[in-house]
């Protein structure tokens, strides 16, 4: 699904974001990405996201090489993957319904299926009975489930979630964890950057961990991740 | 993009023309201020290119033939005269009519005239009248050169002040549709840039579920398309009014005034359509292209 093959990332200021990266990601893998503030995580997603490209090295999503696409196909590489941001992103002059519906509206999606879509997916996250609610009413909880509603409407191949419990309460980190951990077990790609350590030893799935723009450690599905290798 | 998106956009653009409401407002009152200064300079020019070219056709230039010339050199010499490039026509006027519109001149003394009705010394003529002012110096030395020619009297000082005086209106005029057409674009430019600030947040989310820029550009481009819209229907009726207003006022001149400029003045029937239409060309435009240079730097997510 991603595949970083001795990627490199230096930006005209000179800093060194990311050096010599490989790994690959498989399709239907539930992945965290651990770091320190500066490691070169933000950088990692924006290569997916194709918002950056490498300096030196190849970054393939989705069987695209992210450097060669072009600008025109940009906007539907990115309706194949689903985003969610530790600020949730929400438009709060639109309801929970509207918010879905926008990523629908703004890709040319008709009316008819934006009906049938967004109470569905709603209804999925545990929202069913929001749509009506503008995102100053929901809890940060029920907000980025909205904003997981956004990202899964399209029905992606890859859901990327930015610090996704950064901004609720333990408790709730835990149910979008294992909201997550659902919407995978349908064979949805996840990459979730955090730096919640307890999420990480208690979903047990696939950690990576950059430092300093390296690869530090890369602790398989099942396996006990050793916090040691962040010291 | 499917009708369904196109309203749900276009909605948007009209959504935020209200929601902008102070900056909307600024930006159609700049722009209408814009267009009218443009509408009445064009005018203006209009009305002098008008004046230049009555006044032109009232200068007419004389082509004294040879007392001596014949009938067949006095042909020849009407048609040299009109295959002369610039030469909207010739007249021929013999020496007694010349005799006779003296003569009508001063009645009082007709008896004097009749002196002369045996040894008429006055010549025989074209009148021409010239359409290209710009050349008038040109079309005399090539009329001079004309067999059967003797003399070419040609207004040409007073035409040439009257192209001059064209020629700086014309030019003041375009500079100034070009510097009002900048002050616009820019004037709009800003004010769709704080709409789209303020909508920065929607415009990130956009690009990240894949929406194309021209997706993204459209609410903004129906927003700036909307202002110039608005305006130009504004500063449409400001013009016209006036125009109609002085159109009005000319027809009541009377004597000189009524002879220099009553007579030369563009009648609306032949210029509202062009300053109606310049003005929604020119607004919509002008909309456009300042919404679409705002939006521009926002894209690149």
């Amino acid at each position: 699904m991603i595949t970083f093959d001795h990627v490199s990332k230096t930006y005209p200021s000179g800093n060194h974001a990311l050096e010599d990266l490989s790994l690959t990601i498989d399709k239907g893998e539930f992945v965290f990405v651990l770091g320190k503030s500066g490691a070169g995580k933000s950088t990692f997603l924006k290569m997916i996201l194709r918002e950056e490209i490498p300096t030196e090295g190849t970054v393939t999503v989705a069987g695209h090489d992210v450097a060669k696409l072009r600008k025109s196909e940009i906007p539907y590489f990115r309706r194949q993957m689903g985003v969610v941001f530790q600020d949730f992103r929400l438009i709060p002059t639109l309801t929970a319904y509207d918010n879905v519906a926008f990523a629908m509206r703004v890709t040319n999606v008709p009316e008819k299926k934006i009906k049938e879509r967004v109470p569905y997916v709603l209804e999925l996250v545990g929202l069913g009975d929001k749509c009506g609610s503008y995102p100053e009413e929901l809890s940060g909880g029920e907000q980025q489930r909205v904003a997981l509603a956004r990202a899964l409407v399209h029905t992606p191949q890859l859901i990327i979630a930015d610090e996704p419990t950064g901004n609720i309460d333990p408790e709730l980190s835990f149910e979008m964890m294992e909201l997550l951990t659902a919407i995978n077990s349908v064979g949805i790609t996840i990459v979730v950057v955090t730096h919640e350590h307890q999420l990480v030893h208690r979903f047990r799935q696939r950690v990576i961990t950059i430092d300093h723009g390296h690869l530090l450690s890369d602790t398989p599905a099942g396996e006990d991740f050793k916090e040691a290798v962040l010291k | 993009m499917n009708s369904s998106s196109m309203r749900y956009l276009s909605a948007q653009g009209l959504h935020n023309l209200a929601r902008n409401r102070l900056m909307t407002l600024a930006g159609i009152g700049v722009l209408t201020a814009c267009l009218v200064i443009t509408g009445v300079a064009t005018l203006f020019a209009a009305n002098v290119n008008s004046l230049v070219a009555y006044l032109g056709s009232q200068n007419e230039t004389v082509v004294y033939l040879d007392p001596a010339a014949d009938d067949t050199t006095t042909q020849n010499a009407y048609t040299a005269i009109m295959a002369v490039p610039g030469v909207k026509s010739a007249t021929y006027v013999s020496k007694q009519d010349v005799l006779d519109e003296y003569k009508s001149y001063m009645e009082e003394y007709a008896d004097l005239w009749d002196e002369f009705q045996n040894d008429n010394p006055f010549k025989a003529n074209y009148s021409v009248v010239v359409d290209d002012l710009d050349n008038m110096q040109t079309i005399q030395a090539q009329l001079e050169t004309i067999p059967g020619v003797v003399k070419v009297s040609a207004p040409v000082e007073m035409t040439s002040i009257f192209v001059k005086v064209q020629h700086v209106v014309t030019t003041a005029g375009y500079v100034l549709v070009a510097v009002l057409a900048v002050v616009s674009i820019v004037v709009i430019s800003n004010t769709i840039r704080l709409s789209v600030y303020a909508r920065r947040k929607e415009i990130n989310i956009m690009k990240y579920v894949g929406a194309t820029n021209a997706f993204i550009r459209w609410p903004f481009f129906v927003e700036g398309v909307g202002v110039g819209l608005i305006a130009a229907v504004l500063a449409t009726g400001i013009v016209l009014g006036a125009y109609y207003g002085l159109t009005n006022a000319a027809g009541t001149l009377t004597g000189f005034w009524q002879t220099l400029l009553g007579d030369s003045v563009v009648p609306l029937s032949k210029v509202w359509y062009w300053i109606a239409g310049g003005f929604l060309l020119g607004g919509g435009v002008i909309g456009g292209l300042g919404s679409v240079m705002s939006v521009r730097r926002h894209l690149d997510v």
